[in-house]
């Protein structure tokens, strides 16, 4: 009875375990969220191939994707490592709906084996900086929540085109995988824009200039024009010299110049002209030939000769205003405008050289050399005349300005008036007594009035009286001869007769006494028979 | 099989168990630890996943110790031509044995998920498990032949020895002290008018008492230690008696209820099981084979 009891009771517990496991999952537990579609008894060979476990096909038969890939024989699941491996050994399930169905320790996961070898600043990145739905294309792989399909090896697969398709997509032509900036394998040798000199310095900021294209920063790299240095370089000769830079600049250095020879000074704001064209150039350009030079007065280059003689509160005028570039020496001062100075050129001064009154000294002086003429002239009269006769001694009271030999003197000043043939003298003929030796010794005070002082006694003291003679008895100052004053009458041998119209010598011999020969006047024969036989 | 062959099949039969059971904890404890999510990538996974070498084997060689274990015992107890093969307490003990090791070889195959239809057949196990401890617990309560029959009601009587004689005849005890240890071995009725429980606990505490007073009496009579010993040892087997006597009736009811879950439970066990099993070898997961 007991085993029969038993029995029924068995057998109504065995029917309902048949009941619920009718109905029960046979699933040796949840499958993971990523594959909750697949759960239910009907879902089993979905996966399952009956007899032979988990069959790869029936996992590539959904997960098509990774299939493409396998058959391409590209990605991880096609490396070495994984291709002969079961997906299950890897991707396994039944073990909870949050079980990680893809996972591998991301830091020592060989990215090599995908077939994109991470190097360089890719090798720090996470995983999911690369791997998300912003760089999948593939629309039906960028749907999924999770994978690691879908990338691209292209850079611009993740990469911004910071180029904005204006360069080839083969970045890494250009850049390294360390770093965008600088591309380090791009060789600028090889465009058309050779670097050379400084060119292989700068950075590639200052020819390829940044902006703001489409909203993001943007660095042009095509499209630079090269053909003219100006092109990037501001032109500081404002194209005065042509585009031709390389006539005299090079590479190297701006301000280090060549081809000097090649220059056309004539095209710079300060022409060449006279003495310039041959100076030296560095005589100018002391420092460095592109060094701005100030060239709008002379003084920016030479220095004042004339030490600020012509400054005018205290601003000197510039040099050209007397002086041209043919030569220093010669001038453009012109007698007009030495006549609006204070000294006016008058007379003989028109045609004296400048250095007479300028230069009378080792140094050029033109200020303050005075106006009278004692200031340039000798005084040769100085104790010679008296200056009562030229006060303050001023030359001008005899000489005037256009000879020294024209001299208007009023003689009435002195106690000899000039009267006669003495007003048709020159003064030298007078005052200056020219020695043996050549030498003329001036004399004008403490001249004597009397005739001989001037005159020889050609009579040789034959009318002297009192030891002196007079002159002025016989003759006038008109002239020597006639002796119009003589009045023969009132001598002792009154004429008269036939001896009016006697020669003066029939009577008046020469002769010769003493050395000297003269008409003997004094003949004391005063008888007929004295001449007459 | 005499007493000492019995201790050491028993010892031996424990041992194995115990090594087993600590032997799969410490090579497996750190896997098994781990949550179901994570365990796929332990390497112990492939050893020890239910599908696994070691995992696997354990399911099915827990499986087969189970089932030689109900079938031999089942075979033993109900076909005459096995009745005479051995004693029945010890295939029993052996039943215990097997059907012990194969649930731990089985809980350690499942590595502690229980999921899906296998694990109605898992909780029968344990259930037949569990019931299997309870009507140990009961067997014992229902006094035996040495060949493990159940005895009648007569035959129990029988066993209790005569302790007034015996107290008379090899120790020399006060008349007082004789009638305290007799009255105390005697079966008692004025327990019936209250509940089972409460019943329970005052033949639990009434016994406790008896025995002090025993002790008490015997200490006054100043008794060797042995034979204080002796005394207890023999108030205690009546006392027991006395109340195996008692619940006998209560015993047999249980035991006969006890059928009706141990067995079902193993049969519902094993029809999953060999659905499960059947499911596996479809799937393709056939072991070493």
């Amino acid at each position: 009875m007991k085993i029969r009891f038993g029995h029924i009771i068995g057998a109504f517990l065995i029917t309902v375990s048949f009941s619920i496991s009718a109905f029960a999952q046979i699933s040796p537990g949840a499958l993971s969220k990523f594959h909750t579609q697949l759960e239910g008894l009907s879902n089993c060979t979905k996966c399952h191939t009956l007899g032979d476990k988990v069959s790869n096909d029936k996992c590539l038969a959904c997960h098509t994707e990774l299939k493409v890939r396998i058959d391409q024989k590209k990605g991880y699941h096609s490396s070495a490592e994984v291709k002969s491996k079961q997906c299950a050994s890897c991707h396994n399930d039944h073990h909870g709906l949050t079980f990680q169905i893809v996972r591998f320790d991301k830091d020592k996961f060989n990215h090599n084996l995908s077939g994109y070898k991470l190097t360089g600043a890719h090798s720090k990145k996470k995983c999911e900086d690369c791997h998300k739905a912003q760089f999948i294309n593939d629309t039906k792989i960028k749907a999924k929540k999770f994978t690691y399909l879908g990338l691209k090896t292209e850079c611009l697969t993740c990469h911004a085109d910071y180029h904005q398709k204006t360069l080839p997509v083969t970045c890494a032509d250009c850049h390294n995988d360390e770093k965008f900036k600088p591309a380090s394998k791009f060789d600028h040798q090889k465009t058309k824009f050779k670097l050379a000199g400084k060119h292989e310095h700068i950075t590639c900021e200052e020819c390829h200039k940044t902006s703001v294209v489409n909203g993001v920063k943007f660095q042009q790299f095509k499209g630079v024009k090269s053909t003219n240095c100006t092109n990037c370089h501001k032109d500081p000769h404002a194209n005065k010299f042509g585009q031709n830079c390389a006539q005299c600049h090079n590479n190297e250095s701006f301000i280090v110049v060549g081809g000097v020879k090649n220059f056309d000074h004539s095209k710079a704001d300060f022409k060449l002209e006279g003495k310039h064209v041959n100076v030296a150039c560095k005589l100018c350009h002391k420092q460095k030939l592109t060094t701005p030079l100030k060239f709008t007065k002379c003084t920016d280059c030479h220095t004042d000769y004339h030490n600020k003689q012509f400054a005018k509160n205290g601003v000197s005028p510039d040099c050209a205003t007397c002086h041209t570039v043919k030569s220093f020496t010669e001038f453009s001062y012109t007698i007009d405008q030495h006549n609006a100075s204070v000294f006016p050129l008058k007379g003989a001064h028109v045609a004296t050289p400048c250095f007479a009154c300028h230069k009378k000294q080792e140094k050029w002086k033109f200020k303050e050399i005075g106006k009278a003429c004692k200031d340039c002239h000798d005084n040769i009269h100085n104790t010679f005349i008296n200056e009562k006769y030229y006060p303050e001694v001023n030359c001008e009271a005899c000489h005037n300005l256009d000879s020294w030999n024209s001299v208007e003197f009023d003689h009435k000043k002195t106690k000899f008036e000039l009267e006669g043939a003495h007003t048709k003298q020159t003064c030298r003929d007078c005052h200056f007594n020219k020695e043996k030796t050549g030498h003329a010794t001036q004399k004008f005070a403490g001249l004597a009035a009397s005739c001989t002082n001037c005159h020889k006694d050609v009579h040789v003291k034959q009318f002297e009286t009192n030891g002196i003679t007079d002159c002025k008895k016989c003759h006038t100052s008109d002239s020597f001869k006639p002796a119009s004053k003589f009045d023969h009458s009132k001598t002792k041998f009154v004429l008269d007769g036939k001896h009016l119209n006697v020669a003066c010598s029939k009577c008046h011999k020469e002769v010769t006494q003493q050395g000297e020969t003269f008409v003997l006047y004094k003949t004391n024969k005063l008888k007929c028979e004295d001449c007459h036989l | 099989m005499n007493k000492t062959a019995h201790h050491i099949y028993l010892t031996v039969l424990t041992l194995i168990v115990m090594l087993a059971l600590a032997a799969i904890i410490n090579y497996g404890y750190s896997y098994y630890k781990i949550s179901l999510e994570e365990r796929f990538f332990s390497p112990d996974h492939a050893l020890l996943k239910p599908s696994g070498i070691l995992g696997h084997g354990m399911g099915i060689l827990g499986s087969i110790f189970m089932i030689l274990g109900v079938s031999m015992y089942m075979a033993r107890k109900r076909y005459r031509i096995f009745s005479r093969i051995g004693i029945l307490k010890h295939w029993l003990e052996f039943h215990i044995f097997l059907c012990t090791l194969g649930p731990i070889l089985v809980l350690f195959h499942t590595s502690f998920k229980f999921g899906g239809m296998v694990a109605i057949s898992f909780w029968s196990m344990v259930a037949v498990f569990v019931s299997g401890v309870v009507g140990r617990f009961i067997y014992i309560q229902i006094p035996r032949s040495i060949e493990g029959r159940e005895l009648s009601l007569n035959e129990i009587r029988g066993l209790k020895g005569n302790i007034g004689d015996t107290l008379i005849n090899d120790i020399q005890l006060d008349v007082e002290s004789h009638r305290v240890i007799v009255d105390s071995i005697k079966v008692k009725s004025e327990y019936d008018q209250s509940n089972f429980m409460v019943r329970t606990f005052k033949k639990y505490f009434d016994d406790r008492r008896s025995l002090r007073k025993v002790r008490s009496v015997m200490k006054k009579n100043n008794l060797p230690k042995s034979q204080r010993n002796q005394v207890v040892s023999l108030v205690k087997n009546e006392i027991s008696l006395n109340r195996r006597i008692e619940r006998l009736t209560l015993m047999q009811n249980m035991f006969k209820y006890w059928h009706v879950a141990h067995l079902p439970f193993a049969l519902v066990m094993l029809v999953i099981m060999v659905i499960h099993v059947g499911v596996t070898i479809v799937f393709g997961y056939r072991w070493i084979f």
